[in-house]
């Protein structure tokens, strides 16, 4: 059972904000809840205070600026995964939420809530990271925007302060073209990373360019390999350059041995998924503008 | 086989079920829906240690919120056995009520009800308990050292105190012939060690329970059960209540699995709650609290093999441990059954088994569909593969030269209970299956390179249909039906049997309408409670449409009698010269004499008759012990893929064939064996449970979020699986019906194996065989360790 909360439906982002102000720290973001209920019926958090921006819909537009495609924070996953703007600019968004827990979460669960909650096998990381997202944090003083791979500190750790809500997630424009993820879980569906891979790369007459290659479940939090990214940075690309960047890509993580896997079976993983979405990528940059 | 002169209408059709609609549009109210008026609700309070001494329960702080509270003080001091269908001698008495000392993890300590579910959740975390935290153990090999920690020092056995030495709950040892001259005279023999894992049954449902007292001292209950009757004896064992007092309900259950084959441990609590409070009280588990309830048992096996150079088996020798978690449900019978299907596979005309159950504290392990059968299936298939390998045979010739097929001695459920074979459609399924899944053109094993990798494996089996033989044993086997003609000629049948969700009573409903010669559509299935219904023991060993539908069909038989003696008094015919048919235009039960087919009268009009004459009810009640256990045989064909970077298997195609005699309903049939697939392959590639050595909790915390079981992408497409059956007819069943059930699922994880053998050239000795194990197999075979012991 929960721990009995306060709950308020927040009406606007100024209403969301003035209430954790208001409440500090004991205030909890309600947005999908698919990771907060979770903890709070566990009792890993107690918050004495929901503030539930479900309905707001500020949160939870999606459009394209000057320079980039700003997602609001509470688009859900579901939502991605119908945005026309998302799948024609953005598809390996689409592609992780195929892979993205179930249907009933992917209804509920957030782009805010999964960057937010920082577990280091959140789905929506590795693809974000390697198309350079930033975030947009706001206060009821202000808002800054930080890089992704800023904002995540560490596992369940962000620079999120008390008083802070996640606003939006802005994607740089243009775009890679070249865009690959690969996922291995306990099985095929509904199941958390043990390994997650994302990689986005431009090229010029097979010369691989703007390589980003973000890696989810094998160290602390996800992050971009700029080892293996710079073994293929501004070079041809060949399977043996892909195969020396996989290397370097599993060297560089730090995986751990849990319930889901061995840090052996992992670093292997990584090699294997790392490779995989380099050839997958650099196949799909080779494809003509539309 | 059929007899040919008998011309089934209802039998043998598919139809639907009669709770399909129900079921499929919510209205079914199963134990979580059920509220009472004044109901309170419950809580369990459950020990966040493996192995602790409870040193004081302070229940203060909840009694001052208004709660009831239930501890070790307020039960009665009687040690029992959850599943009571081994016969007394054989029950090993160790639980109470309320834990005495936590053993394992989510061990029930202490209970609060209160009139809300907030309340009780509240009321639950103002309950103290002091522990003294004990040595965890884990391993059942660091259990069983000198100097381990005893988990218990002595526990029941039937009415006499057992001393528990070096952990061991039980050992058993069976021997038949001289396995010694047996090896001596092999060509070939084979030995090697299997792990099996302590997988959780994954059920829909969790536990539930809602107790009501009644004005008359008694109580009535509503639980997650298998079987309403041994519930009814438990409780009134554990709380000295007459049996006549005390009324627990049939109701729908959300899959079981096994996992309720014991009366489950909240319904005492429950029980003890309400006797303490006088309130009617509901208290259902999460998915959590139930993951820490039950598990299969897991097996070591190490099994050896001899064959002659002709490929038949000589002698063979099993030594199995099982680490039976905190308490003994039944690991008497786990050994039996282990030996008794592995005695019953192939012909070994020397064989040895050793076997030993040994506590450690984690989740207690529970019987699971197949009971044992899945774990010995899983050694003895494998083996048997890489034995024909070793001889040059072909595997399935190799099966064909050994098993025990008619004629042949089965054990149903351990040495105590066997019969002869009378039916036996293996040849035709092995036949079947090699052809359809392309047997001769499957790859040699180990013969490929490449990233992908495909391979085709067999393995046969069987599950017992229930544990009757001809001689009383250790088991417990009989069930008992009333049926009754309303004065409209439709049927209400009464039987205790316990439906999982595979139909079990609408195959009773077809045998009771197949008798009586009136549609099935006319037939109902009456709600059933102990005080009016006889006993039926439960619903396992895959026992439901063979013994149940064995004792409806005996009582069908009697109202039938009686429905054609009062129609000769009515038609002038005699007895013996009238039939019953059902009439579609009528939509009923006909009864009429061949040779003067204007002698009619439809079966609603006679008892309609009978009742306004006064002639009395067309009624009959019936038990019956089946003496015989006849195999409900199964063969497994599959082809897998596999991907080598990441050790992912893919199912291409599964081929299951059955013989489970006559087929009741075929849509049902094709749906257990569906059903079997999907658990058998999740035994075999993805579930596992495993602890942490130090705490003793579950690595996936109880949760489903690293507790996997197969989701529907795991499974091949319904157009890849082919399932047939074979044409069989069991002498001794309902219209030459047997099992399914837990038949569907044994074969599966060998299966697997010997595919994945023929994919890759590696022998995989430990379930699950995870995508991690295939990976590490495959660089330990290039590195050349894996090879098979030729002695």
């Amino acid at each position: 059972m929960l721990p009995q909360t306060d709950y308020v439906k927040a009406s606007s982002v100024a209403h969301a904000l003035d209430m954790l102000h208001q409440y500090g720290t004991g205030a909890a973001i309600l947005a999908g809840g698919t990771d907060l209920i979770v903890d709070m019926r566990e009792r890993r958090r107690e918050p004495t205070m929901l503030v539930d921006i479900s309905s707001v819909e500020e949160l939870a537009e999606i459009d394209v600026g000057t320079g980039n495609i700003r997602i609001g924070a509470g688009v859900t996953v579901a939502g991605l995964a119908g945005s026309a703007i998302v799948q024609h600019q953005l598809p390996l968004v689409t592609e992780v939420t195929r892979h993205f827990a179930d249907y009933l979460t992917r209804n509920r669960a957030t782009i805010g809530g999964n960057l937010a909650n920082a577990s280091p096998g959140a789905d929506l990381v590795p693809p974000l990271l390697a198309l350079n997202a930033s975030v947009v944090l706001a206060t009821a003083q202000g808002e800054r925007t930080v890089d992704l791979n800023d904002f995540l500190v560490g596992p369940r750790r962000t620079l999120l302060l008390w008083n802070e809500l996640v606003r939006a997630i802005h994607i740089p424009t243009p775009v890679p073209r070249g865009q690959a993820y690969e996922k291995l879980g306990l099985r095929t569906g509904g199941a958390i990373a043990v390994v997650s891979c994302a990689v986005s790369m431009d090229q010029a007459g097979g010369e691989c360019r703007r390589v980003r290659i973000g890696l989810g479940a094998v160290a602390p939090r996800a992050f971009r390999s700029s080892e293996a990214e710079q073994i293929m940075e501004g070079h041809m690309f060949s399977s043996d350059i892909a195969a020396r960047a996989a290397e370097a890509a599993a060297n560089s993580s730090q995986p751990i041995s849990d319930v889901r896997g061995s840090a052996e079976y992992r670093h292997a993983m990584v090699r294997a998924l790392v490779e995989r979405a380099l050839h997958a990528a650099y196949e799909r940059s080779s494809e003509p503008q539309e | 086989m059929v007899p040919e002169q008998q011309q089934l209408h209802s039998i043998g059709q598919a139809t639907w079920r009669r709770d399909g609609q129900a079921k499929v549009t919510g209205a079914e109210e199963y134990v979580s829906d059920i509220t009472l008026p004044r109901m309170w609700h419950a809580r369990v309070l459950r020990s966040p240690y493996a192995h602790a001494r409870i040193v004081h329960v302070d229940t203060s702080y909840a009694e001052a919120l208004g709660a009831v509270c239930l501890t070790h003080a307020d039960i009665p001091k009687i040690r029992y056995n959850e599943r009571i269908v081994s016969t007394p001698p054989h029950l090993y008495r160790d639980r109470y009520v309320l834990a005495d000392k936590a053993r394992h993890v989510g061990e029930a300590i202490a209970a609060v009800a209160a009139p809300t579910e907030a309340a009780a959740e509240q009321a639950l975390r103002a309950l103290r308990v002091e522990y003294e935290v004990l040595e965890t153990i884990t391993d059942p090999e660091v259990a069983m050292w000198d100097g381990t920690e005893p988990i218990y020092t002595n526990v029941q056995l039937g009415d006499q105190e057992l001393s528990i030495e070096h952990n061991i709950a039980v050992q058993r040892t069976i021997e038949l012939g001289d396995i010694e001259h047996g090896f001596a005279n092999s060509a070939v023999i084979l030995e090697r060690e299997f792990a099996t894992s302590r997988i959780y049954h994954a059920q829909m449902e969790t536990k539930g329970v809602v107790c009501r007292p009644e004005s008359d001292g008694g109580i009535t209950v509503w639980p997650t059960a298998q079987s309403i009757h041994n519930v009814r004896q438990l409780l009134g064992e554990i709380y000295s209540l007459p049996l006549h007092k005390i009324n627990v309900k049939r109701v729908p259950i959300g899959g079981t699995f096994g996992s309720s084959i014991q009366m489950n441990s909240v319904i005492p609590i429950c029980v003890g709650l309400t006797l303490k409070s006088g309130k009617t009280i509901k208290l259902v588990t999460t998915r959590e609290e139930d993951m820490y309830d039950h598990v299969r048992y897991p097996s070591r096996i190490r099994l050896k093999l001899g064959a002659t150079k002709d490929g038949l088996l000589t002698a063979g020798h099993m030594h199995a441990l099982s680490d039976i978690g905190a308490h003994n449900t039944q690991a008497f019978a786990f050994l039996s059954v282990l030996s008794g299907w592995w005695a019953s596979l192939y012909k070994l005309p020397a064989m040895k088994f050793e076997g030993k159950a040994v506590y450690t504290n984690k989740t207690p392990s529970c019987a699971m569909q197949g009971f044992g059968n899945p774990q010995a299936t899983f050694a003895v298939e494998s083996l048997m593969d890489d034995l024909a390998d070793a001889l040059g045979i072909d595997p399935v010739e190799f099966r064909l030269r050994n098993y025990v097929g008619l004629g042949g001695t089965f054990w149903g459920q351990g040495p105590s209970v066997q019969s002869i074979v009378l039916s036996d459609g293996v040849p035709e399924l092995l036949e079947k299956g090699m052809e359809k899944i392309g047997w001769p053109g499957r790859p040699v094993s180990g013969s490929q390179t490449g990233r992908y990798r495909r391979g085709i494996g067999m393995a046969r089996g069987f599950h017992t249909s229930g544990a009757g033989a001809p001689k009383p044993g250790e088991v417990i086997d009989y069930s008992g039906a009333f049926i009754k003609v309303n004065e409209d000629g439709t049927v209400d049948v009464v039987h205790a049997l316990m439906d999982h969700g595979g139909g079990t009573l609408d195959a009773i409903a077809k045998i009771v309408a197949e008798e009586l010669g009136i549609p099935s559509d006319r037939i109902g299935i009456s709600p059933a409670d102990t005080l009016t219904t006889v006993y039926d023991v439960v619903t396992h060993a895959t026992r439901g449409v063979y013994a149940g539908g064995g004792a409806a069909h005996k009582a069908a038989r009697k109202v039938k009698a009686i429905l054609l003696d009062y129609a000769s008094r009515v038609l002038g015919i005699e007895t013996n010269a009238l039939v019953i048919e059902p009439d579609e235009t009528l939509g009923q039960g006909v009864i009429y004499c061949p040779s003067f087919p204007e002698r009619r009268i439809t079966v609603g009009a006679l008892a309609k008759l009978c009742q306004t004459n006064s002639w009395g009810s067309i009624a009959a009640v019936e038990s019956l012990r089946q003496v015989n256990c006849p195999p409900a045989y199964v063969a497994y064909f599959v082809e897998v893929e596999v991907d080598t970077e990441t050790g992912s298997v893919r199912t291409v195609r599964a081929v299951i064939g059955s013989d489970c005699g006559t087929v009741v309903n075929p849509d049902l049939a094709v749906g257990q064996l569906e059903g079997g697939l999907s658990k058998g392959l999740g035994y075999a590639l993805v579930e596992d449970n495993s602890w942490e050595q130090e705490s003793g909790r579950l690595l996936s915390k109880g949760f489903w979020v690293d507790g996997k079981t197969p989701a529907m992408s795991e499974s091949p497409l319904l157009e890849d699986i082919d399932t047939f059956f074979a044409d069989s007819y069991e002498p001794s069943g309902p219209f030459g019906a047997k099992g399914i059930g837990e038949a569907a699922t044994n074969p599966c994880a060998a299966a697997y194996g010997n595919a994945l053998y023929n994919a890759l050239g590696i022998r995989f000795t430990e379930l699950p065989i995870t995508p991690e194990r295939i990976v590490a197999s495959m660089v330990a075979a290039e590195s050349g360790a894996t090879k098979a012991v030729l002695v």
